[in-house]
This record gives structure tokens, sequence and C-alpha cells, in this order.
């Protein structure tokens, strides 16, 4: 079968900026940022105060019962978000469909919040057992369960980990999935819940976390701002779902991969130029068809002028031509979600014709020499754009996306 | 603990797991017509084990059909004065 053109027809996102993507994405294309204090844990306990929580979230809202207690937030999250990509899409799930859906889901720690509950009460409170369902609410593949139940889907699923790139990758295969014709429908995108206190420990001797806001490609940043949610998103055949009237959002047009083989946190120029590169021939875009990238712009010292130099070499002179935002500045790094995050943000910058800001934006890094959309959105129809996820190990992965035309 | 006692911080323990009302929940309700699966019946023995300082040995609580199964089970526990041979895991997770 010859390869499939692929829609996005659905799109759903739980995060910071909001519980769904009108509220996520009018608040992201306005530049306001959702970090503040981090509520989830006594905070005075670590190095760091701010984060970028899901705030007065309930999941009793979300789900009956005791079904909540069945599922930890990272998991309660892929949910929330599946089901608003599916309604999106106007999905009526046949016998027949279920058989050949997808789910693919990026998670980076699987439910840390259930598994430090586990261990505060067997190493701090000394108890000699553990709460029973720790198990099925901390395994990392939890996400993508609950949703093929939620749905009722028999087609492939399963979880990809790849730490910060995990949704891209997950993305990236359900996008094969539905292009080679295997299924023609993916449920696809990533969740993350990492605020408990031993993960954020973790991040705190890191030393990457930023003691006040998240500021990228800028020459006073000072680092990261965990975040958490959801983002989810649709896939089924361009043709399929013009003949059936959706609404189509964009086309993915392209995924490309690299690995660095360098070093187990930090960046390399090449390797991200590489998975750029493979994007845009996956995808046969031109570089002068680049009208955005969502960068991955986490606010480290390693990231940004990596990320930048990657952009520039694969570019040159061109890459004065388009703007490269980083909208973590206001979702916070959602670690393995962040990448479903951002496609949905980059989904929707194509879409409506607004390029989405860095915030808290002062001056640029000398060593970051693009167009960082600084504050304000700009109002400009993008032919396609890119969304850049890296991570920790050197794991590279970049989804391309057309505008509907 | 007379009955009454246990029965009703049963009753109370399986309405806090399945966040229902207790008036829900009768002697004779079935687990299953409570809607009580078997990540339901883990907490709930987890729970029971807690609130009853028990243990609760994994291998015969096939037997549970029924609220008054635990309420008689727990009370033959706490009656034997010592970890009990009554209630146990229902089945267990495939893998």
């Amino acid at each position: 079968m010859a390869d499939r053109k692929v829609a996005v027809t659905g799109v759903g996102i739980i995060c910071a900026a909001g519980s769904n993507v009108p509220d996520a994405w009018g608040s992201l294309q306005r530049g306001v940022t959702s970090i503040g204090p981090i509520t989830a844990v006594d905070s005075s306990l670590i190095r760091f105060q701010n984060g970028a929580e899901v705030r007065n979230y309930d999941p009793f809202k979300y789900f009956e019962g005791s079904r909540a207690d069945h599922l930890d937030r990272f998991a309660q999250f892929a949910v929330i978000a599946a089901r608003e990509a599916v309604e999106d899409a106007g999905i009526t799930f046949t016998p027949w469909l279920r058989e050949n859906t997808a789910v693919v889901c990026g998670n980076g720690g699987g439910g840390q919040i259930t598994q430090d509950s586990g261990y505060i009460d067997l190493y701090q409170r000394a108890k000699s057992r553990v709460h029973p369902l720790i198990v099925p609410r901390t395994m990392a593949s939890g996400g993508v369960s609950h949703v093929t139940m939620e749905f009722g889907i028999h087609g492939p699923s399963y979880t990809v980990s790849t730490a910060c790139s995990s949704s891209n990758h997950a993305i990236g295969q359900a996008f094969h999935m539905v292009r080679r014709g295997e299924v023609d429908l993916a449920i696809t995108g990533g969740s993350e819940a990492p605020f408990a206190m031993g993960c954020l420990k973790a991040w705190e001797a890191m030393r990457v976390i930023a003691p006040d806001t998240c500021r990228p490609f800028c020459v006073d940043r000072r680092g990261m701002i965990l975040g958490e949610g959801a983002g989810m998103m649709v896939l089924e055949p361009l043709d399929a779902a013009r003949a059936r009237g959706a609404k189509i959002y964009a086309e993915l047009a392209g995924f490309g991969m690299s690995a660095d083989a360098h070093h187990i946190t930090q960046p390399t120029v090449e390797g991200p130029a590489r998975a750029i590169r493979r994007a845009m021939g996956d995808a046969n875009l031109a570089p002068e068809e680049i009208g955005y990238i969502n960068a991955h712009g986490t606010a480290t010292p390693g990231n940004d002028p990596a990320e930048s130099a990657a952009i520039r070499e694969v570019f040159g002179a061109l890459a004065d031509r388009f703007g490269v935002s980083s909208t973590k500045s206001m979702h916070g790094h959602a670690l393995g979600a962040a990448g479903s995050i951002e496609a949905v943000v980059t989904i929707m910058a194509l879409h409506d014709g607004i390029l989405p800001p860095t915030a808290n934006f002062t001056q640029a890094d000398p060593a970051c020499d693009l167009d960082y959309i600084p504050n304000a959105q700009r109002k400009v129809q993008a032919e396609a754009a890119l969304s850049n996820s890296f991570a920790f190990g050197g794991l590279n992965a970049v989804l391309a996306f057309r505008a509907s035309k | 603990m007379p009955d009454s006692a246990v029965e009703e911080k049963v009753i109370a323990t399986l309405a806090s797991v399945k966040r229902i009302s207790t008036e829900q929940i009768k002697l004779d309700s079935s687990l299953q017509d409570l809607g009580v699966d078997s990540l339901d019946t883990f907490t709930l023995l987890f729970e029971l084990e807690s609130k009853f300082n028990i243990s609760i040995p994994d291998d015969e609580a096939r037997n549970i059909r029924t609220v008054g199964d635990i309420v008689k089970g727990v009370q033959r526990i706490l009656d034997a004065g010592k970890d009990g041979s009554t209630l146990g895991s229902t089945t267990a997770p495939a893998s």
C-alpha cells in the first residue's frame, strides 16, 4: 500500500495553562505563564519553589466512584486529554474501527506520585506493607491501558519512554502506523505527573531547575520549571478524514529521529540537527516552507545554545525568516508529556495562524541567535511547522506539521 | 468488639473505598452488585487490615461474595485473637 497522508482531526490537552484546548491554547497564545508556587508537596523542603501544576484539579470531576483511585494522576491526565481529542474529532467507534485503532502514548516516569506514597509508607512511616494498587497505578503503560478501556480499543497499543522525547517518539510511531495503513485511526500523545517529593528531589540534585521562572534562550535564564499534564491527538488518513467531513487541524507530514551517542545529560548540536533534517526530509518539506518551530527550549544552560545552533546549522540564513518559541516558559517542562502538549500547541498555531510567544523573555543569550517571538504572539499563517523534543541521553524526535489547505 | 460495631466499620470502610453512601450497603449486598471489582477488593482488604489491625491471608477470600461474608470473616479473625484464616485476597492479578 502506498503511504497515506495523515491528518490531525482532534486535539486534547490538560496542563497548567488549562484543562482543555480552548483554555490552554487561549492562555498560551496570549503569553500567559502558568508557573507558580508548588502546592503538591511541602516546597520548603526543596531548593526550588515554583512549578507548572494543573491547579484546582479534582479527579472525581472526571472519574466516577472509585475509578479515580485506580489511576495515578498521569494516567488520569491521559484519559482526560484523550476524551477531549476523540470528542473533538467526532469519532463514533464501530466494532471494526475499534479493531483498527492504535493508542500510543509517551511517558517518562510512570506513576511517580503513587510510587512515592508507597515509599513514604515503607521508609518514612515504617509501615510493613504498601497499598495494593501501587503496581497497576505505577506502571508506565497504565495511561495507554486506561485509554484503550475508555473507548474499547483493541488495536496496537503501547507506551514509549524516551525521557523528555517520549511523546514525540510516541506520536511518530502512531503516525507511521496510520501512514502505512496498519491502522485507520490513532489516539496518540503523552502524559506525565512528576510532582512527587522523590522526583522533585531528584531534579533538585540535577541542579537544572530555576528558582524563579523559565526564561528560554535568555541571557539570565536559570534553568527549567517542571510541568505536568497530557496532550493527545487523533490521527487518521487525510483522505478518509476529508471523506467523512472531519475538521482537519493540520497534516502530520513527517517525523525524524536521531541519537547523539554522546553523553547521558549533555546535548550535541549534530544530533538535534540530524533529527530536524530527517523530519523535513520525511515530510518532503523545503527549508523555505517552515514558518514556525516550537522549540524544546528548556531554559537550561546546555539545551538552548545547542538547539539554536542546530536550527542554524539546518536552515542557515533562512532561520532568520521564521519564529522559534518555547512554550515551556508558560506550561513548564512536562517531561514525557512535553512533546504532546507542544505538538498540540504547534497544531493550533498552524490552524489559527497565531505563533505563541516565548514568555518571561528578557534579553537573548548571545549564544542564541534566532527570533524567539519574545512575550507577544504573532499573527502569521505558517505553511509548515516543526515541534522539537530532545532528551537526556541524546534521543531526539522532531515532528513536522503542514497547515491544512 | 460486638457484631454491630464490626458491621458498622466494615460498611463504612467499603463505602469509603467504593466512594458510595453507607445506605447503599446491606449485609446481603453482593460485592458484584455494588460494583466492587478486583482492584476495589484489594483496596478493601488492605483498609480492613489497617482498621481492625488484623492480617488477612491471601488464599481464602474467594469465598467472599457478600458484605455479610466479610463481616463474619473479620469477626472470626478478631475472636481468634490472632492472624486469621477465613479471609484472603480474591483472584490474583494476571501479571
